[in-house]
Order: C-alpha cells, then structure tokens, then sequence
C-alpha cells in the first residue's frame, strides 16, 4: 500500500516543480516574519530630516499619532562634508552662505512640523546638527526605539533608484525599527 | 474475434493506465514510452498520426501557457492575491467566499495548477494571521478552482480536449456549462460552512495582529513591473473577449491563445527564450502521448466495439448522460482525467451513430472535472494545494479530503447531470 503522504509529494513534484519554491520567494518580500509580527513598545522617535526631505507626507504625522506616549526627536542635518568642500574649492564666504542657507531651511521645516506635532499632543525636542547625515544618525540611533526617515534623506533619488544610498547604508546598520516614507 | 493489433492496443492502453495510476514513473514519461510503442510496432501508421494529434487542444495549452507565463512575471497573480485578502479584512467567512470566487474565477480562465499555486501561500498565510483551521478554506480552494475550470472551453484540460474534438465554441461551454458551475460554486462554500463552520469564528483578540498583517499589505508593492502588468491585463482580457467571438470569426480557439501569446511577446519585450522555457512541454507531451495511445484503440476498432457493447445497454440520450456523467466522476476521482477524457472522447463519438453526442459532451465535461473534486489525487489542483498544506506543515489526510470532497462531488455532479437532463431531456 502506497503511503498516502509519499504519493502526494511524488505527485506534487512532478505537477508544480520548481514553481512552489520560486513564488514562495516572491511572497516573502510581502509577508510579515514572526519577528515582525511583534508590535514594538515603542517609547522614543528619532527623524533625521535635511535639504531632500522638505516635504513631510500626513502618513508620517499618523504613523507619529500611533505613539502617543513616545518622546519625538528632530534633527535637520547639515552636511559637514559638503561645506568642507564649498569651502576648499569656492571659499569661506560661499561656504558660510551654504551653511546660513541650510540654517534657514531647517527652521523652516521645523517650524512647519512643530505645529502639526503640537496638534497632536505628543512630546517632541528639535535640534540642527552640523556633521556626517549617516555616521549621525547610526551614532544615535540607539537612543531610540524607532527611526522615522525620508527614503530620500542624504542624497538625490532617481525613478529607478528610489531610496537614496545613505537610507540604504542606515537601514543596514541600525539595529532599530525604521518606518520609511 | 479480437485482433494481435487490438491486443496490443489494449495492453499498451492499460500499462500506461496502470503507470499513471500507480505515479512510479511520471505521467509524460509513461505516456511517451506507450506511444512509441504503438509507433514502432506501427498500430497507428505514421501518416495516420496528425490525425490522432489533437493540436487544437495542444496548441491552446501551449498558447495559455505562454501568456501566463509572461504576465506572471509582472507580480499580476500576487496583486489579486494581496487585494483579495484586504478585502476579506480578516473576517473568515469573507476570506471563504472571496478566496472561493477570486479562484473560480481565475481557473476559469487561466489554469487551474497556476491558480491555486499562487493563491495558496496567501490563504495559507492569512489562515495563520485569523489563528483559524486553515483545513476548509484550503479544501474550498481546490473545489472552487476544479468548478470555475468546468465553466469555461479553457478552464481546465478536458474541456479542451472536448471542445476541440466535438467542434464546441466558448459560448457553447458558457452557454452549458458556465450556469452549473455557479450554482456548484456557492452549493460547495454551503457545504464547506455547514461542515466547518466552527472554524469560521476568528478570535477577536487578533484584530491587531489582522491589521498590521493583512491590512498593512500593500498590492502596488506586488507590482514587478507596472508596464508588463498593465500589457498583460490588456492582453489577457482581450484573449478572453476574442474566446467570446472565435466562431463568428471562424478562428479556432488555439489561433486565439497562440495570437494572444504572440502579441503579448511582441507588445512587451518578454524573453522568448524564457516564456517558452517555461511553457510546461513535459503537459504537451503527455497529452500527444495519450492522443496516440487513445488513436491505437479506434485505429484498431477497439473503441467502436466498446461504444456497440455500451449502445446495448443504454438506449436514450437521458440514460447516456446520466451514465457518463456519473461514470465520468466516479473514474476521474481515481484516475488522471485527462487520459480518461481522451479515452471518453472516441467512445462519445462512436455513440453518435445512435443518438445525438451534444448533450453527451456536457455530462463528460461535468463528470470529468467535477470528479476530480472527489479524493485527494482526483486532480491537479487537489494535489498541489494539499502539498503545498503538508509542506507548510498543515495535514490533509486523504480521509479528511474524502469525506467532503466525495459529497461536493455528489452534490455538485448531481445538480450538473440534473440540469442538463432537464435542458436536453425534460421533465
């Protein structure tokens, strides 16, 4: 007597394949593991903002709302790399006017965030910070319990490359959930 | 007085049977070793072969194949997966009744082993999320998809195999079959919440674990490539609209699928090499295989004595049906309904001396795909979701299938072979 489990394998190979293997790795990218299935207790919120990251979708503000206990921690990063260079090659005057253009854009943007986190009632700390956008933010990152980031943070994204390599580089290295937008 | 070529026909037609049947080697193989048997021994002369050679039907499966395989490589079969599961928003009946619906629905026009290989790991998946007995959303999975293949010319190999041997257009099968085939679908999800319906209440502590795992999904993400996706929508409605007026156009419904696949090539760019790699040659095989072992027996007159032998027993159009549905059921249950169906078809045909085959096709057609719901190994379909189960360590014992598949099969066949009796015989 043929066993019934033996049977159903040997037929299932031969009628499906390869195939079962190759769309169950295809769903893996969509289905949650075990790991993630549990909700994090979530008590501190960093966001790392810069000069890509102008524009702060309501999704962000919503997923904020989740977490109305959490302490939020703004940080509008001015690249320190980058006005190093303005200063070598253009000079100390364009690399001040770099820098006092970046200085206003991050109030600007903060200020624009403030009042929507107010309205929210949560806790929140903004701070500017001059320095590496990647090395900053992985230094810190463990202060946190979760990173909220612009996938275009640190540098141009084009249409076939939709997260920035600094996004990529943080996502890699910081041992902390990261909701990206 | 029964000749050395019958004799011959008739072993080489049961060895393959026996083969099939016991899976020691595969299907293909088997089929291919008996034909080259009937070949060499030149049962079927050579020149008689094209004849024997249903390329309608092997054709139309090579042409399907192709299109799936080029629009499965655009996320298309993962997207209706995903959107399917958000809409059940977690709620067990609604995920029974979509899962059931979306299935049938896509069997009916696409094949049955694709379907239920794709939809699989998501109802598997969300089964788990609900904290449910997966067992009666998997079983009416596998119902679902061998009754949305009954309804259409495409929905599933015999009905092509009929088709294209009997003449009968897509509508003819919409027409006749499409009807059953939804009452069947909504007697099975009755049948299934009747005899499981404890494992239909999800726990209500598990809406948070539901919304962040089912609802968090998002279809666009399944999207491999939004183009291909889009070409491949368009070219898969297009095929299924142009199935809808092949005999006004006095084209065979192979030149639609073969088209379709040639356009769909053409349109988005999609390897060759690759889109018919992957078409499944080892199906088309077996299929040629059986049309030449199937040929051996009416090239011998081995199928004209059986259909005279038959014809004494049965004297109406009302008992054929009844007969050949039921007998087709009962056998596709046990064995492989293709070689079945392509044993079937001749026999039909030798019938058509006496009486007219019209109504005849259908009761085959309900029969063969129908019964396939009944064991575990009754079709395709059952077989890969039930390996799929066990590999994700879910058991469906071949009692747990047989106790309702055998009724769904009652049930269903015996709604089908009444309503065709009612249209072609009358009360």
């Amino acid at each position: 007597m043929v066993k019934f489990t033996d049977l159903i394998t040997r037929k299932f190979q031969n009628i499906a394949g390869s195939r079962y293997e190759e769309i169950l790795k295809a769903y893996e990218e969509f289905f949650l593991t075990e790991e993630e299935m549990v909700i994090p207790d979530i008590k501190s919120i960093l966001i790392p903002l810069d000069r890509y990251t102008t524009t702060v979708p309501d999704e962000v503000y919503e997923t904020i709302s989740a977490y109305p206990n959490a302490r939020l921690q703004l940080v509008y990063m001015i690249d320190e790399n980058v006005c190093r260079l303005i200063k070598d090659t253009l000079g100390e005057e364009d690399a001040k006017k770099f820098r006092e253009k970046e200085e206003r854009r991050a109030r600007e943007i903060l200020s624009r965030m403030r009042d929507r986190i107010r309205e929210l009632g949560i806790i929140w700390a903004e701070d500017t910070v001059f320095g590496d956008k990647s090395e900053y933010v992985e230094s810190i990152a463990g202060e946190y319990d979760m990173l909220i980031i612009s996938k275009h943070y640190g540098s141009e994204t084009a249409k076939t490359h939709t997260v920035s390599p600094v996004v990529f580089r943080i996502v890699q290295y910081v041992g902390r959930p990261v909701v990206l937008y | 007085m029964i000749s050395t070529g019958e004799i011959i026909a008739l072993s080489v037609f049961s060895g393959v049977y026996a083969l099939i049947m016991s899976e020691k080697i595969h299907r293909t193989v088997a089929a291919m070793v008996g034909a080259s048997v009937i070949m060499v021994l030149n049962i079927v002369p050579w020149d008689k072969i094209p004849k024997y050679l249903d390329l309608g039907t092997i054709l139309l499966l090579a042409g399907m194949m192709t299109v799936v395989n080029i629009a499965k490589d655009s996320g298309l079969f993962e997207y209706i997966a995903i959107k399917t599961a958000k809409l059940s928003k977690g709620d067990p009946m609604k995920v029974l009744l979509l899962f059931s619906v979306i299935t049938a629905l896509v069997s009916a026009f696409l094949d049955n082993v694709t379907t239920v290989l794709l939809l699989t790991p998501m109802l598997i998946y969300i089964t788990r999320q609900m904290d449910v007995n997966p067992v009666p959303f998997l079983l009416a999975e596998v119902f679902a998809s061998n009754i949305g293949g009954t309804a259409t010319l495409i929905g599933d190999p015999p009905n092509i195999m009929i088709g294209s041997a009997a003449g009968l257009s897509f509508n003819d099968f919409i027409l006749n079959m499409a009807p059953i085939a939804f009452l069947d679908l909504f007697v099975t999800v009755g049948i299934i919440y009747l005899a499981y319906r404890s494992a239909m209440n999800a726990h209500s502590n598990r809406s948070e674990v539901i919304t962040l795992s089912i609802m968090s999904l998002n279809e666009e993400d399944a999207i491999k490539d939004r183009m291909l996706f889009r070409k491949s929508i368009v070219m898969i409605a297009a095929i299924i609209v142009a199935f809808f007026f092949h005999d006004k156009l006095g084209l065979q419904p192979a030149v639609i699928a073969l088209t379709g696949a040639s356009i769909l090539l053409l349109w988005s760019g999609a390897s060759p090499e690759y889109a018919l790699e992957k078409v499944e040659w080892a199906t088309l095989f077996f299929f040629g295989g059986l049309f030449i072992i199937v040929g051996s027996l009416v090239e011998t007159g081995a199928i004209d004595q059986l259909a005279d032998w038959m014809l004494g027993y049965v004297h109406t159009e009302g008992q054929a049906i009844l007969l050949i549905s039921w007998f087709s059921a009962f056998s596709s249950a046990i064995v492989d309904n293709i070689p079945f169906t392509a044993t079937m078809i001749p026999l039909i045909k030798a019938m058509g001396n006496s009486m007219s085959t019209y109504p005849l096709w259908w009761a085959l057609s309900l029969g063969a795909c129908l019964g396939g719901n009944g064991t575990a190994i009754g079709a395709s379909a059952n077989v890969v979701v039930v390996g799929m189960a066990y590999r994700e360590g879910i058991k469906i014992t071949f009692g747990d299938f047989l106790k309702v598949g055998m009724v769904i099969m009652v049930a269903t066949v015996g709604l089908g072979s009444a309503l065709i009796w009612l249209r072609y015989v009358g009360l």
